[in-house]
């Protein structure tokens, strides 16, 4: 026997069987597949769109009604996947199809049908109390389909019909203009403006998790495709909710945040200073940069020439580096503690347990507390140095947790190199265990940063005095100077005890203060809420960076 | 010169079957399965003899072993192990896993304490002092006595602060910020250990131009020799070393070998291996560990692979069980 018919034989077998190494001709499924996994996408796009009130439901584009046209689109869907249904019952069967559709599709379209039936049955059917009973009934059909029938027959037919009837009710307008609904046990009327969206988005969900595994042939590589979709969908919504809530927030605030910037290069006295000898003043001039940003360089009143948040600032930058101070210490020698010298056990564990539940308690406690137990001690007035400790302790658990796991994941051969070079405990902590979780101990503070620089509650209570300061205290006096008395050195004088505001209060003032006029000015508040919170993310980012570097490079 | 303390073995078939630990000691392992029923009968059958452990050589030992026992909770996993080991010499310890060598060399500096369940019983004496006894200085005992990995462990810093790592913090090299200042800075006697260490090692022409790269970036059999440069550079008389070629290449396991030797020179070097060619081409004197923690031969490495009294250690080292 030659080499050659060898190959031939092995050729022949291959096409001749259907679950073959090499796959039969794939292009017109493929093709089906694609076309209705993109009506399915348009559709749920087109929910999303209309969800958002960029095109609204009711408007005409192009001469087409917006909700019959996506109702179409999704009436096509489901179409499509029945005639796929269809076509592989009567001839053209699909690739791989299992014999049974499984539990996960048994329960979605069983769930389904047993919504959409109920819905239909006390509403558009007016069927009153007998909508239980057709809910199970459908539910249950759907069902009893799915597990019984082969997965390409199971998974087209009951989500396919599904599909069409949602798409068929939206795109013939009988949830349309005019269509009102208000069930008995619920408050308030479903008009079109919400429905459709919500159909569109459901459904449209539902069709191209089917329509995806069509594309892809039924069986594991259909599965594949189908959750593929469904990640890949539920990733986008994420991604697109924050980048609106973020440029929502840009968008409104970057106006009002930058109004009246002014700025110019002009030649004017640097500097200046008295010569002891010739008893004059030398002045020396150059160019100067001058900027002014009355937002974030004025306080509130009648007398600035804008208003601004320049005292709510200052009060959030020395809020957090306080409570970061005070928190990160206290809470990495915990860590260390329970971490390296508790025996683990039952007492690390009431700690941890104890720890999460701290983490969990509501700010509004914390401000309790701190205006129960702080606020008395420290001068018996709202102050800065009160806000700094009640957050450094909401703080405290975050970095406990976090520094605890990170110390955790430090291989225990550094422990053991170390110890077997006759390196005491201690000093391998300090100068080998501590390093290596450094990168997990500031991740840990960078999270726990971006929840009390938002803090309003405990700030409320404990730290400010006036919704809208004119200036911001002064907390640093004075720098090192010179003194004619002992001990002839005068060091600047630390104030913490006054009290401050702080931007996420600011906000709320504003708010309570009546949005009308100050619509705008709340929104630029929140915009440079939002840079001073990336700001401070943007420092623990660079450090971690800094000390990741130096445990790899 | 040594003596065992529990020379008889009355070992019957269920002691062979109780799951011992593995050399880390955590993880238990089944020494022999029912399908190796016959060399079990034979291993157990054989009563170990005192005269078997017994090694004769020239000078004091470097270290004495006398009787030593290791439990980890219920396990026994050391019985009554009894050896001197020669000064300047290398040593190899072989046995199948879970016989308890690894456990045996951690006991050398004590690294046997980190592992809270172990409890060690006996005496271990190191040029003639006793290392297991109250007020005994653990930093002084594991600068003399050395330990080398199995898996290579640098730590995440450059290889100049790897192999500067010990001696910085025994004081030995004063290179912080207030020596600097107060000009009492060390670099120079700094960079001449990390080159005298590095090229003791062997690793000196292959790292010379980048001292200040992170260990992590060499590969495994140069991480291997950085970590034994780092224990030569705190200056051990004692070199322990827990099959330190066994996660490595053969090329780079011939380097560590010839370094093992080259070292002998000038330490004392006990080795755990569980390759026997490798025990027969590096160590002077071999000691055989079987199963339940049992020191059973322990003599020249000539003498143990070549005529070795026991019928089970000629087994094991003629690859009939283990």
């Amino acid at each position: 026997m030659s080499l050659g018919t060898e190959t031939t034989d092995t050729d022949r077998t291959e096409s001749d069987r259907g679950d073959g190494l090499v796959g039969g001709d794939s292009s017109g499924r493929e093709l089906a597949g694609g076309l209705l996994v993109a009506a399915s996408a348009a559709a749920l796009l087109g929910g999303f769109l209309t969800l958002l009130m960029f095109v609204p439901v009711s408007t005409t584009v192009m001469g087409v009604r917006v909700g019959t046209f996506l109702g179409g689109m999704l009436a096509l869907a489901g179409a499509g996947t029945m005639a796929v249904g269809v076509a592989s019952v009567v001839g053209a069967p699909a690739d791989r199809p299992r014999h049974s559709g499984g539990l996960v599709d048994a329960a979605v379209f069983g769930l389904a049908w047993f919504v959409a039936g109920g819905l239909l049955a006390a509403y558009p059917l007016g069927l009153g109390t007998l909508w239980p009973a057709v809910a199970l009934v459908t539910g249950i059909g759907a069902t009893a389909l799915a597990l019984l029938a082969r997965e390409d027959v199971g998974v087209t037919l009951p989500g396919g019909a599904l599909v069409l009837l949602s798409g068929g009710l939206v795109a013939t307008g009988v949830v349309g203009p005019g269509w009102t609904w208000s069930p008995s046990s619920f408050s308030a009327t479903v008009t079109p403006t919400t429905a459709v969206p919500v159909i569109l988005i459901v459904v449209g969900l539902l069709a191209g998790w089917i329509t995806a595994r069509i594309y892809g042939g039924f069986g594991a590589k259909g599965r594949q495709a189908g959750a593929y979709l469904l990640v890949g969908a539920t990733a986008a919504g994420m991604l697109a909710f924050l980048g609106l809530l973020v440029s929502f927030i840009v968008v409104r605030g970057f106006g009002p945040m930058t109004d009246g910037i002014e700025f110019g290069l002009f030649w004017g006295p640097v500097t200046w200073f008295h010569l002891p000898v010739l008893d004059e003043w030398l002045i020396i001039e150059g160019p100067i940069v001058w900027f002014y940003w009355p937002f974030v360089m004025e306080g509130y009143g009648l007398t600035t020439p804008a208003n601004g948040i320049y005292p709510a600032i200052v009060g959030t930058v020395w809020l957090v580096a306080g409570a970061v101070t005070l928190a990160v210490p206290l809470g990495v020698g915990a860590a260390v503690f329970l971490t390296e010298y508790a025996e683990q056990g039952r007492f690390t564990f009431l700690v941890e347990t104890a720890t999460n539940g701290l983490w969990s308690t509501p700010s509004i406690v914390y401000g309790l507390f701190g205006l129960a137990f702080f606020v008395p001690r420290l001068g018996n007035t709202n102050s800065l140095l009160a806000g700094q400790l009640v957050l450094g302790f909401m703080l405290l658990p975050l970095v406990v947790i976090t520094s605890r796991e990170s110390l955790k994941s430090v291989p225990d051969e550094y422990r053991d190199a170390s110890a077997a070079l006759g390196v005491s405990k201690w000093e391998t902590i300090k100068s080998v265990v501590l390093p290596a979780a450094m990168p997990g101990v500031i991740t840990g503070v960078i999270l726990g940063v971006g929840r009390i620089a938002g803090e309003t509650a405990p700030i409320l209570l404990v730290m400010v005095s006036e919704p809208f300061p004119t200036e911001a205290p002064t907390f640093v006096d004075g720098g090192f100077r010179f003194i004619g008395s002992a001990p002839f050195v005068a060091g600047p004088e630390l104030d913490l005890v006054q009290s401050s505001s702080a931007l996420p209060y600011q906000l709320y003032a504003v708010i309570t203060a009546g949005l009308q006029e100050n619509i705008e000015f709340a929104w630029a508040t929140a915009l440079v809420l939002l840079l001073v919170v990336m700001s401070f993310y943007a420092i623990g980012i660079a450090s971690r960076i800094y000390f990741r570097r130096k445990l790899t490079a | 010169m040594s003596e065992t303390g529990t020379t008889s073995s009355e070992t019957d078939d269920g002691q062979s079957e109780q799951p011992s630990f593995d050399d880390d000691g955590t993880e238990p392992t089944q020494p022999a399965g029912p399908g190796s029923s016959q060399t079990v009968g034979a291993e157990t059958d054989e009563r170990t003899r005192a005269e078997w452990v017994e090694y004769d050589f020239e000078g004091d030992p470097k270290l004495a072993v006398e009787d030593l026992d290791v439990y980890y909770g219920d396990d026994h996993a050391l019985q009554g192990v009894s050896m001197d080991i020669p000064e300047e010499s290398v040593t190899a310890l072989i046995g199948p896993s879970g016989c308890g060598k690894s456990t045996f060399l951690r006991c050398l500096n004590r690294m046997n304490d980190r592992i809270k369940a172990a409890e060690i019983d006996g005496s271990v004496e190191l040029d003639g002092e006793e290392i297991y006894q109250d007020r005994v200085d653990l930093v002084e005992l594991r600068k003399r006595v050395g330990m080398v990995f199995q898996a290579p462990n640098p730590f995440p810093k450059s290889i100049r602060d790897n192999i500067a790592y010990g001696p910085r913090k025994h004081g030995d090299l004063r290179t912080g910020l207030v020596a600097r200042l107060l000009g009492r800075d060390d670099a120079e006697e700094e960079d001449a250990l990390v080159e005298r260490s590095l090229k003791q090692a062997a690793i000196w022409d292959e790292v010379e131009d980048r001292l200040d790269d992170n260990a992590l970036g060499l590969s495994g059999g140069q991480q291997q020799r950085l970590c034994i440069a780092r224990c030569l550079a705190v200056g051990p008389e004692v070199i322990l070393m827990d099959e330190p070629a066994s996660a490595l290449d053969p090329i780079a396991t011939s380097k560590i070998e010839d370094l093992i030797e080259e070292l002998s020179e000038d330490y004392t070097v006990v080795v755990v291996t569980h390759n026997m060619q490798q025990a027969a081409r590096i160590s002077d004197q071999t000691a055989v560990f079987l199963t339940g923690g049992e020191l059973v031969e322990y003599d020249d490495t000539d003498k143990i692979f070549e005529n070795p009294e026991s019928q089970r250690v000629e087994d094991y080292i003629t690859g009939k069980f283990g």
